[in-house]
C-alpha cells in the first residue's frame, strides 16, 4: 500500500499543473498516468491558448462574452469569469517556466486570430502549442523530483463513508495490483474521443476518469455536447489544426465556393466550431462536397509561411497524406473532438464527492458550455489544474489518517481475474467498433429522437454482452490487451451518461443540434443535464437538471 | 571517361596505398583522371563544427577549380564525398548562400556556377561505368572468399545530401560491387556504422570498442577481409585493430582491411605488393595466399 | 493486399525468456501506416503483442520501433514507403534500450539522462512581471528543437550509446541545447561547461545516425555541433576534443591540407605525455610500415589562399 496526501490521476496539462502546484504548497503529491507524462494527449492541441492580455490593450470582459456566446450561454458565467479574469496570470506563469511562445516585434508574446472571437488574443508555439507546454511542465516535475506512477491504470476510486479516499491501480510493467490511499484525489484523466470513431484523440482517450468518477457517485453534467471539430482528415480522424483558418486558410466546397458566406458572413471560416462543422456537413449533405468532404484550402499563404507558422500541419498533410499544403487544397471533415460534457466540480475543481477533485478536459466547470471555443481548452486545463490542487492542499489539512481496508483492492483483483480467466468469448475491439460506430451514428454533427435512442439501445445490448469480453494475454507483464478490455467498460458507461444527456435536452443548443427540434429553447433549456449511475434507476441511471448561472451577459440570439 | 580527381588528404598523407592502388585501377579501367592540386581539405565535418561557412566555402572553391576544367569529380574518400555532397547540397537549395560565398573566392579569381558533380569511385562505377564492363577487366573470381563491406558515415547519412532518393542503388553500391568480383557479401549491422575514428583522440575507449565490435562482428560471421571506400575508416579499422581488439575481445580477429581499389585490383590480378598491402598494419599474408589459390599462382 | 509481418517478441514471464520472431499475414489497404498493420494485429489475430502507441498522429512519441532494422515512428511511416507486396517487413523493439516485453522498451535511462542536462529553464536576475523579452526569432529557432517529442529513435540508432551506455546521447543533448540557446536561460556557460565533460557533447562520432532518423527533424547532431562551437567561444578549452578542432582548422589554415600526424599529437596535447606514450606503439609501428606522414605538412601551392579564407572567417567567428 502506497499513501499520499494528494494522488494526481492523469498527467496531462491540467495534472501536472496540479502537480507543479501542489507541491509549490509543500504538499505530499504524486501524479498517476497510464501513459508516461509526455504521452499524454495534451500534445494533440495544436493551435494556441487563449488569454486576455490587459497590458496589451485586450480586456477579460471580451473574451468573457465571445467564450459565453461560443458556449451557447450554457456555459456558467461565474465559472467562465474566474477563467478569463485568471487566463493573463497563467499564461506568464508558463512563460517563466520556459515555455516559448511565439513573439511580436517588441519580443513581447504574439499572438493570432481563432474562431470565435473577436479579437486576437491566442498565443501559440508554432502548431506545436499544447506539446510545448506539457514538455514544459514535465520539465518542472522533473525539477521537484515529483513522484510519478507511471504506466499505472487505475481500475477503481476508493470510496468510503461518501469520502474519497484514494484508488486502486495496476502497474502494467508489474501487473500487479496495489492500493493507494490518498486524502484527496484530483482526477485530470482527460476526454473520451475513443466513445466516437473516427476521432482526433489519441488512443488512449477512453474516458477512465469520467466513468471512475461517476461510479463513485459524482454527476456528469452535460455529457450530450459532444464537439465536432471542422477540420479533420478523413479515415483515421487526424486533426488539422484551427490554427491553419486563424493563420487565414479558406474552406471552399467542390464548386469552389468560400461557402460560409452562407452559414456566417461577418467571422465566416473562423466562426465557432459548431457552426462551421455543422456547415460543412450540409454542405456534405446537399452534395457540394467531395468524397464526404469539404477543401481546406491553405494554397494562398504560401509553403514558407505555412512551414514556419504551422510546420507541425505540413508534416501531418505532407507524411498522412503527401499533399503539400502550399500546393494544393486538402480534403476534411467535421470529426469528433472534444467532449464538453464531464464531471460536475466547482470553479475549486471540487466534485460532489468530498475529497475528489477534478480539472481538464475530464472535469465540467462549466466554462465550455455547448460549445468550446478554440485554444479556451489549454486555458481551462491550466486555470483549473491549478486551482484544483490549491483547494485539495486546504482540503487535505482537514482530514484525518487515511484507513487501511483493503477491500477494494481485493473487489478489483477478483474482477480482473475473471477476466483472465474467461474462455475465449467477444474481442474487446470488435465490441468497441460497434460502440463507437454507434455513437457516431446517433450523437453525431446532427441527431435526432431515433438516431439517439438506437446509440442509447445499442449501449445497453453492449454493456449486457460485456461479461462475455475476454483476452488473448494471460500475462502480467504489460498487458495491453487486459487494460484495453478495462477500458472498453469505461467507454461503455460514458457512452450510456452521453446517450442519456442527450436524450434528456429536447433542444438544439450548441453541438447539440437536433433536427426534430431544431430551436434553442431558452425557457426550458436554460439548464445542465446531469446523470448519474444508479443501479435502481431506469436504465441504470438517475437523470436531473440544475440551472445555468447568468451574471451579466443574457442569452441572446446568436450569430456570426 | 575523364574526371577531376581529389584524392583527399589521407590518400595522401596515412594512407598512400590506397593513392598508388586508385592510380593502377584507373590505368586498367582506362578512366582518366587530372589531380585537383590547388583544393583543400574539405574540412571532414570536424572544421565545419567549428565553422559550417568556411567548410562550405573551401568546398565551393573546390568545385569552381573543377568547373573552370569542365570536368566533374573524382573522390576515393567517403568522408571528402558526404562533406563536398552536404556543401553542394547547401549551395544548390540556397542561391544567396552561394553568393555569398563566391564572394569569398573572388580574391582568387574563382567563380562557382553551381554545375559541378561530385561522385566517389564507388558510385561511378555502379552508376557510370557499369558493372558489366567492370567484370571485363576482372582475370581472377574471388568466388569462395567472404568480404563484409564497411562504407563509413558519410557515404550513408544523410541521405537527402547524398541523392539516395534520386538514385537508389547507392545504398547498396559496395554490396554490388563486392558482387561483382565473385565474393560473397558478409551482411552485419556493422557496415553502415560509425568507425569511431572522429573520436580516436577524444575518447579512445570508445572508438576502439567500435573497431573490435564491427571487426570482430564481421570476423565471427566469417570474412576474409572488409573492404571500405574510406581512408579514415581504413586508418581506424587497420591501424587500431590490434589494439582495439587486444583491449576488448578475448580472441583473434586479424581481419583485413581492404580499400575498395584494393580489392578491385586484387580481381584485376595486380599483386598484393603493387597494391601496397604490404603496409597495412594488420597482416595481409593469409588473404593473399587465398587469392593466389583462386588465381592458380 | 496480404502483408507479411515479422515482429519481434519477447515474454519476460518464460522461464528463459529469449527473444524470438512471430511472423504474421494480414489484410492491409493502400492507406495504412505500419502502426495500422500492427494495431490490426493486436486487435483482430493475437491480443497478446504489446506494443505502445497513442496519437497516432506522430506528436506523442509513443511508437519507436525498428523497421527494417531502423528507428522510426511507425504511426507516420506508410506501409507502403517501407514495405511491397511479396516482402516480409521486419518489425524490432528500439536499440540501445532494455526490452521490456514485445515491442515495448524501457526509457529508464533515456530519462535519467535528460535529468542530468538539468533539463528545466535557468533564468537569472529579477523575474520580470509581464514575459521575458525574446526575439521572436529565437524563440521559432528553439521550436525547431521542441519539435522533439521524445521518442528514444537517436536513442536507438546512437553508434556510441552502443559502446558506452554513459554517454548522453543525441536526445537529451538536444534538450540541453534548447536551454543553451534560449536567450532567456542564464546558465549557458555553466551548461557548457558541464556538458564539455566527458560523456557529453565531444563523445558524439558525428555519425548522423540521430540526424538521419529523427522523425521531426530536430538535427541533435547538429545541435551538439553547435554547442562544441559555443563551449570554444566561451573559452572552455582543456578537451581533447577542442584541441582537435583548434588543430585541424590550424593545418588547413597552414597548407590547405590536413596533417594527421600533427593532429594526433596536437588533439591528445602535447605535454600529455601518458597520453603520447600510449599512442606511440601505434606511431612506431606505422613508421616501421612505411607509412606514417612526415610531422611536416603536405603544402597546396594556393595554400596562400586557403589561409585568407580561414583567417577571414575566424575574424567574423
Amino acid at each position: 500500500m502506497y499513501e499520499h496526501d494528494v494522488l494526481i490521476i492523469g498527467a496531462g496539462l491540467a495534472g501536472l499543473r496540479a502537480a507543479v502546484e501542489s507541491v509549490r504548497l509543500g504538499v505530499d503529491t504524486a501524479v498517476l498516468t497510464k501513459v508516461h507524462p509526455v504521452r499524454s494527449h495534451s500534445n494533440a492541441a495544436q493551435g494556441g491558448i487563449n488569454a486576455a492580455l490587459t497590458d496589451r490593450g485586450d480586456e477579460w470582459e471580451g473574451h468573457a462574452y465571445d467564450t459565453i456566446k461560443g458556449s451557447d450561454y450554457l456555459a456558467d458565467q461565474d465559472s467562465v469569469e474566474v477563467m478569463v479574469r485568471e487566463a493573463g496570470d497563467t499564461l506568464i506563469e508558463l512563460e517563466h517556466m520556459g515555455v516559448i511562445f511565439s513573439r511580436d516585434e517588441e519580443g513581447r508574446l504574439g499572438t493570432r486570430a481563432f474562431g470565435g472571437q473577436r479579437e486576437a488574443r491566442t498565443f501559440f508555439v508554432g502548431a506545436i502549442t499544447g506539446s510545448a507546454m506539457l514538455h514544459v511542465l514535465h520539465e518542472q516535475i522533473m525539477r521537484n523530483d515529483v513522484r510519478i506512477y507511471e504506466e499505472w491504470f487505475v481500475t477503481s476510486l476508493i470510496v468510503e463513508d461518501g469520502v474519497c479516499r484514494g484508488a486502486v491501480a495496476m502497474d502494467m510493467r508489474t501487473g500487479e495490483m496495489e492500493t493507494i490511499r490518498a486524502k484527496a484525489v484530483i482526477m485530470a484523466a482527460g476526454g473520451a474521443g475513443r466513445v466516437f470513431e473516427p476521432s482526433t484523440n489519441a488512443l488512449i482517450c477512453t474516458g477512465d476518469g469520467l466513468a471512475l468518477a461517476w461510479d463513485a457517485g459524482a454527476s456528469l453534467m452535460d455529457m450530450e455536447m459532444v464537439q465536432y471539430h471542422p477540420t479533420t482528415l478523413a479515415g483515421n480522424g487526424i486533426l488539422l489544426s484551427e490554427a491553419a483558418r486563424g493563420e487565414g486558410a479558406y474552406l471552399i466546397n467542390a464548386d469552389g465556393d468560400r461557402f460560409m458566406e452562407n452559414y456566417a458572413p461577418e467571422f465566416m471560416e473562423l466562426a465557432s466550431r459548431d457552426v462551421v462543422s455543422r456547415a460543412e456537413q450540409i454542405e456534405i449533405n446537399e452534395g457540394r462536397g467531395i468524397n464526404g468532404n469539404v477543401l481546406l484550402d491553405l494554397r494562398h499563404l504560401g509553403t514558407k509561411f505555412i512551414e514556419e507558422k504551422l510546420g507541425y500541419l505540413q508534416e501531418v498533410a505532407v507524411e498522412f497524406r503527401g499533399i503539400d499544403l502550399g500546393e494544393s487544397p486538402i480534403e476534411i471533415r467535421p470529426g469528433m473532438h472534444y467532449i464538453m460534457g464531464g464531471i460536475k466540480t466547482t470553479i475549486d475543481g471540487a466534485t460532489v464527492i468530498p475529497g475528489l477533485y477534478a480539472a481538464g478536459e475530464c472535469a465540467n466547470v462549466s466554462v465550455h458550455g455547448a460549445n468550446r471555443l478554440g485554444a479556451n481548452s489549454l486555458l481551462d486545463t491550466i486555470v483549473f489544474g491549478k486551482r484544483s490542487a490549491i483547494a485539495a492542499a486546504e482540503y487535505v489539512k482537514t482530514v484525518g489518517r487515511n484507513g487501511s481496508s483493503d477491500s477494494q483492492l481485493e473487489s478489483d483483483k477478483k474482477r480482473i481475474q475473471e477476466i483472465l480467466d474467461r474462455p475465449q468469448g467477444i474481442r474487446w475491439a470488435a465490441m468497441r467498433n460497434e460502440l463507437a460506430e454507434s455513437l457516431t451514428e446517433g450523437i453525431g454533427v446532427f441527431r435526432d429522437q431515433a438516431s439517439m435512442e438506437g446509440a442509447d439501445a445499442k449501449v445497453d445490448e453492449l454493456r449486457g454482452k460485456y461479461p462475455q469480453v475476454s483476452v488473448d494475454n494471460k500475462g502480467k507483464v504489460f498487458n495491453t490487451d487486459l487494460i484495453f478490455a478495462l477500458e472498453l467498460d469505461f467507454m461503455l458507461d460514458v457512452a450510456k451518461s452521453i446517450c442519456q444527456g442527450a436524450l434528456m435536452r429536447k433542444e438544439s443548443r450548441g453541438a447539440h443540434s437536433r433536427t426534430d427540434l431544431p430551436d434553442r429553447d431558452d425557457e426550458n433549456w436554460l439548464k445542465h443535464t446531469h446523470v448519474y449511475k444508479d443501479p435502481d434507476g431506469l436504465g441504470g441511471v438517475r437523470t436531473e437538471t440544475s440551472d445555468v448561472t447568468i451574471t451579466k451577459w443574457e442569452p441572446i440570439e446568436r450569430a456570426y | 571517361m575523364k574526371y577531376a580527381f581529389w584524392p583527399g588528404c589521407v590518400a595522401l598523407g596515412g594512407t598512400p596505398e590506397l593513392y598508388t592502388s586508385t592510380k593502377l585501377v584507373l590505368g586498367k579501367l582506362g578512366i582518366e583522371v587530372v589531380e585537383l592540386v590547388n583544393a583543400s581539405c574539405t574540412g571532414a565535418g570536424v572544421l565545419q563544427e567549428k565553422n559550417q561557412k568556411l567548410g562550405d566555402t573551401l568546398n565551393v572553391r573546390t568545385f569552381a577549380q573543377a568547373e573552370q576544367m569542365g570536368l566533374p569529380i573524382m573522390t576515393i574518400c567517403s568522408t571528402c564525398q558526404g562533406v563536398m555532397s552536404q556543401a553542394q547540397h547547401a549551395v544548390s537549395r540556397d542561391s544567396d548562400y552561394l553568393a555569398e560565398i563566391n564572394t569569398d573566392l573572388a580574391a582568387e579569381g574563382l567563380e562557382y556556377h553551381g554545375d559541378t558533380v561530385t561522385k566517389h569511385l564507388l558510385w561511378i562505377l555502379v552508376e557510370e561505368y557499369g558493372l558489366d564492363k567492370l567484370k571485363e577487366h576482372f582475370v581472377v573470381d574471388l568466388s569462395g572468399l567472404k568480404f563484409a563491406p564497411f562504407y563509413g558515415c558519410y557515404m550513408i547519412r544523410p541521405s537527402d545530401a547524398l541523392g539516395f532518393a534520386e538514385v537508389p542503388e547507392r545504398e547498396t553500391s559496395l554490396e554490388q560491387v563486392i558482387e561483382a568480383t565473385g565474393a560473397e557479401v558478409v551482411e552485419f549491422r556493422g557496415s553502415r556504422a560509425c568507425c569511431g575514428l572522429p573520436i580516436l583522440f577524444i575518447n579512445q575507449d570508445n572508438s576502439l570498442k567500435m573497431v573490435a565490435t564491427h571487426t570482430g562482428t564481421a570476423k565471427d560471421l566469417g570474412a576474409d577481409a572488409m573492404v571500405t571506400p574510406c581512408p579514415l575508416c581504413h586508418l581506424n579499422l587497420d591501424g587500431f585493430q590490434g589494439k582495439a581488439v587486444k583491449k576488448n575481445r578475448s580472441s583473434a580477429v586479424d581481419l583485413p582491411i581492404l580499400h575498395l581499389p584494393q580489392m578491385l585490383g586484387l580481381a584485376m590480378g595486380f599483386s598484393a605488393k603493387e597494391l601496397g598491402m604490404n603496409k597495412h598494419m594488420v597482416s595481409t599474408g593469409k588473404l593473399q595466399d587465398a587469392v593466389g589459390e583462386l588465381a592458380g599462382v | 493486399m496480404l502483408a507479411k509481418l515479422r515482429v519481434g517478441r519477447f515474454d519476460p514471464e518464460t522461464s528463459s525468456p529469449e527473444p524470438y520472431f512471430q511472423e504474421y499475414e494480414l489484410e492491409v489497404e493502400d492507406w495504412f501506416s505500419v502502426l495500422d498493420a500492427l494495431i490490426k494485429i493486436r486487435e483482430e489475430i493475437d491480443g497478446t503483442l504489446s506494443l505502445r502507441c497513442a496519437c497516432r498522429a506522430s506528436i506523442c512519441g509513443s511508437c519507436g520501433m525498428r523497421v527494417n532494422g531502423r528507428a522510426k515512428l511507425v504511426c507516420k511511416t506508410k506501409l507502403d514507403s517501407v514495405w511491397s507486396p511479396g516482402e516480409t517487413l521486419t518489425i524490432e523493439p528500439m536499440g540501445n534500450m532494455p526490452v521490456i516485453t514485445d515491442l515495448i522498451t524501457d526509457f529508464t535511462s533515456f530519462w535519467d539522462k535528460v535529468r542530468q542536462i538539468d533539463p528545466y529553464m535557468q533564468p537569472t536576475g529579477p523575474e520580470p512581471e509581464a514575459e521575458y523579452l525574446a526575439s521572436d526569432e529565437s524563440m521559432v529557432h528553439l521550436a525547431g528543437v521542441m519539435n522533439c517529442i521524445m521518442c528514444g529513435c537517436c536513442v536507438s540508432e546512437c553508434t556510441v550509446l552502443e559502446v558506452d551506455e554513459n554517454f548522453i546521447g543525441p536526445a537529451a543533448l538536444a534538450k540541453a541545447y534548447r536551454f543553451v540557446a534560449d536567450p532567456r536561460d542564464g546558465k549557458a556557460e555553466e551548461r557548457l561547461k558541464d556538458l564539455n565533460e566527458p560523456t557529453g557533447i565531444w563523445d558524439c562520432t558525428r555519425c548522423m545516425q540521430c540526424v538521419e532518423v529523427c522523425p521531426k527533424d530536430v538535427d541533435p547532431m547538429g545541435r551538439i555541433m553547435v554547442m562544441r562551437d559555443l563551449a570554444m567561444e566561451a573559452g572552455v578549452k582543456s578537451t581533447a576534443g577542442s584541441r582537435h578542432t583548434d588543430s585541424f582548422v590550424n593545418s588547413v589554415k597552414r597548407s590547405g591540407r590536413l596533417n594527421e600526424t600533427r593532429l594526433t599529437i596536437e588533439s591528445i596535447g602535447v605535454m600529455n605525455i601518458p597520453g603520447q606514450l600510449a599512442m606511440a606503439p601505434v606511431g612506431v609501428k606505422a613508421l616501421l610500415k612505411g607509412k606514417l606522414p612526415p610531422v611536416r605538412d603536405h603544402k597546396i601551392p594556393s595554400k596562400k589562399a586557403v589561409g585568407e579564407i580561414v583567417k577571414k572567417a575566424e575574424g567574423k567567428n
